[in-house]
């Protein structure tokens, strides 16, 4: 499951008849990775499309597919986001390229 | 080291869990033999006294599962398989309850007798979060006890809970996954030769291969027992069929939401109508645009700080050693005795008058940046201009570290996980100016020709690294991982506990560089008496007077300075043979730039060469050296031409 290049990505084709669209331009689509997202949204990771050691270290400091976070800020310059998982209050700066690579779609605001 | 007869405690837990806060309250609670100061990332003994009874305590750096991403993780779990502790203290951060607790859960399986320090209840208090400490020893099965380290709270209870652990040994039911996991880790157990090298236990040792994917000796295995390297493929691919997803992530996966299970079980969450006051902090201290101001504003204070603390006291306690070296020239002429004591008299005073007012400051201030959390998001602020120069905001904090000593920073390079990371690290940490060339800086450039000065210098030699990364990562091409780094939650600074590693600093540099610095200074004096100095004087003057245009009596105290950096300052009044306030009449302040731009990077210290061939090795540490001897002569030929 090394999938390396974001364009890669599988998009399920939801919408029957119309075009299926690359990540890079996911208009129609819930989907989207975390950089695309706007600051302060809630998400829910779907997948981490990283190599193995980079999933290994998300689920190690506690980000697992399904959990719903919240982009908290974006570095300027292509720097890293800060993502907080709203289950185990953990925070966590994930560098640009990794989190290109982190599937998210919209959750329901969590009270 | 060790004590054989006394039983072996381990504090183990995640990183930032306040693990190590822990053991210093532990070990300088009543610690009988000698303790090193603790840097996070490799283990640190102690043997402590409690109430008559004996206990050997050991620090295990912060690890976030048993499967080891770098080199820091791997020696927590060499100690862990390797040393067999008695009792093991599992530190679970209660502000992030659910996350620590995936560790107890792994540590759990190894049914060692264990205790499980709540620690960090107040910061959880605060986010609204109560956990109920006899609920979850209920869940878990082993005492958990509520601490506090910061103040010192529950460590008592602990201890007599870890006794009690050793007399009766407490061991939790071992956590029950799904069926099909089950059967799973079932099949693999029945499968293991009786005579297989089991870690803890059958079940155990099972979990972990299953988990462990290619990255456990699997290339062994296939030599050693090609038949179970077989089955455990077949498992792995069983599991991951039914789940969906690679074995390794379904079983993390039911750790996981087992730990959010339990954590739900033990906690109460109350609703919060206001946001905790490190929260909106950070919304500033990470603010995308407003956290760059605060950041140069927190290194700008940090160097003032230093600066306004260090010069005055500096001056007021330079005055009775100058009297002292007035005395002894009157008294004993200009003789061997006359040698051997100012040389002395230069190594404890320059200790006390020179060293200690600057690296007081700066031990406190490091403290204080390292307990409130600064440093993660120093790296979180500078990831993409770490990437300018081929690495990323993990190495920040290796960096930072690297001011006030580059021996513990370049063991901190082990929190990298690429080896390549720890290279180019390790070659731009030696540029840093530690304490030592702070405090030569500061009493040389900023003493005599001014602050803006000496901040100039600080400006111009992070360029430098800067430059030198880019140049390096040229050569180290392969891509670096990117940054995934933990956020800890922002702490009120505890004056215990940074008292407590400052004192630790303080009685290291006690006993092995004060001692290194007065022995050098009565060396030079001996040298002096001999008249030995002329003759390396000569030798080394075409560099120190015809390259760098110094007064060529500087060139015995360059060599000194491989020792300990400081050396070459108080060496360099020894040599001239003036007092400190008389300086400026026999150099010029060029001369001072020119000195202190070769001495502070000409080449790394002893003993940062020594820590750079542990742990990057031989081939690595020799480069560094060439590296500096290379670019501290053409910085300072450049800077001797320009001023």
């Amino acid at each position: 499951m090394a999938i390396e290049n974001d364009s890669q990505l599988p998009i399920p084709d939801r919408q029957a008849g119309r075009t299926v669209r690359t990540l890079r331009r996911p208009k129609d689509d819930e989907m989207t990775n975390l950089v695309q997202s706007p600051r302060g949204a809630t998400l829910r990771i779907v997948d981490i499309a990283g190599g193995e050691s980079v999933r290994r270290r998300l689920f190690a400091l506690g980000f697992n597919v399904g959990d719903d976070i919240e982009l908290q800020a974006l570095g300027i310059l292509r720097g890293p986001v800060l993502i907080r998982n709203l289950r185990t209050g953990v925070t966590a700066a994930v560098g640009r390229g990794i989190a290109q690579k982190i599937v998210v779609e919209a959750a329901d605001e969590r009270p | 080291m060790s004590a054989p007869e006394a039983p072996l405690l381990i504090f183990i837990g995640q990183p930032n869990c306040g693990k190590s806060t822990l053991f210093n309250a532990v070990a300088g609670y009543k610690a009988q033999t000698s303790n090193f100061p603790g840097t996070s990332v490799k283990h640190t003994h102690s043997l402590v006294n409690i109430d008559g009874r004996l206990l050997n305590v050991v620090d295990l750096p912060g690890t976030y599962s048993l499967h080891p991403a770098d080199p820091a993780e791997k020696v927590a779990l060499r100690h862990l398989f390797q040393e067999k502790p008695d009792v093991m203290v599992n530190v679970v951060d209660a502000s992030i309850l659910s996350r620590s607790l995936e560790l107890t859960l792994e540590l759990l399986e190894m049914e060692r007798p264990m205790v499980v320090a709540l620690n960090m209840t107040d910061l959880a208090e605060k986010k609204g979060i109560t956990v109920d400490a006899g609920r979850l020893a209920d869940l878990l099965g082993v005492p958990v006890i509520p601490t506090v380290a910061a103040h010192g709270r529950g460590v008592k209870e602990l201890l007599e809970a870890a006794f009690r652990c050793l007399e009766s040994p407490c061991r939790g039911p071992l956590p029950r996954w799904s069926a099909e996991v089950e059967s799973v880790v079932d099949k693999l157990v029945a499968s293991l030769p009786a005579d297989f090298p089991c870690i803890a236990n059958p079940r155990f040792t099972a979990i972990q291969m299953i988990e462990s994917g290619h990255l456990f000796c699997s290339e062994f295995l296939e030599e050693i027992d090609s038949g179970l390297k077989a089955t455990l493929d077949g498992i792995r691919d069983e599991l991951a069929s039914r789940r969906g997803m690679p074995a390794y992530e379904a079983i993390a996966a039911e750790r996981h939401h087992l730990s959010l299970k339990l954590s739900e079980q033990a906690s109460l969450v109350r609703g919060r109508t206001r946001r905790s006051w490190g929260e909106r902090l950070d919304d500033v201290l990470m603010h995308p645009i407003w956290g760059y101001p605060v950041l140069i504003a927190v290194l700008l204070g940090f160097f003032f700080a230093i600066f306004k603390i260090g010069g005055p006291v500096e001056s007021a306690l330079l005055k009775p050693f100058a009297g002292l070296k007035s005395w002894l020239a009157g008294e004993f002429g200009s003789g061997l005795v006359f040698h051997v004591a100012d040389g002395l008299a230069s190594g404890i005073g320059g200790g006390v008058a020179i060293v200690l007012p600057y690296f007081v400051p700066l031990l406190f201030l490091m403290a204080l940046l390292d307990d409130v959390g600064y440093l993660a998001r120093a790296g979180f602020l500078l990831d993409a201009f770490m990437h300018r120069i081929g690495l990323h905001g993990k190495s920040v904090s290796p960096f930072i570290l690297g001011f006030g000593c580059n021996v513990p920073a370049i063991a901190a390079t082990r929190i990298l996980e690429s080896r390549r990371d720890r290279i180019l690290t390790s070659l731009l940490i030696p540029f840093i100016p530690c304490s030592a060339r702070t405090t030569i800086i500061l009493a040389l450039v900023a003493f005599f020709l001014g602050p803006w000065w000496a901040l100039g210098f600080y400006a111009a030699n992070i360029a430098l690294v800067a430059v030198l990364g880019r140049i390096l990562s040229l050569f180290l091409k392969e891509a670096s991982p990117g940054l995934i780094l933990e956020i800890p939650s922002l702490k009120v600074p505890s004056l215990k506990s940074i008292g407590l590693k400052i004192w630790f600093q303080l009685k290291s540099f006690a006993l092995f560089a004060w001692p290194l610095l007065i022995g050098g200074s009565v060396v030079l004096g001996l040298v002096q008496a001999l008249h030995g100095d002329a003759v390396i004087n000569a030798a080394l003057s075409p560099l120190v007077s015809g390259v760098l245009g110094l007064p060529r009596e500087l060139g015995v105290t360059l060599i000194f300075g491989f020792l300990r950096k400081e050396l070459s300052l108080l060496m360099m009044l020894q040599a001239l043979g003036v007092s400190y306030q008389q300086l400026m009449t026999v150099v010029t302040a060029n001369q001072i730039v020119v000195f202190t731009v070769f001495v502070s990077l000409f080449i790394p210290c002893l003993s940062t060469f020594a820590v750079l061939w542990r742990e990057v090795g031989k081939k690595i540490a020799f480069l560094s050296a060439a590296l500096s001897v290379t670019v501290a002569i053409v910085l300072s030929v450049a800077v001797r031409l320009l001023l």
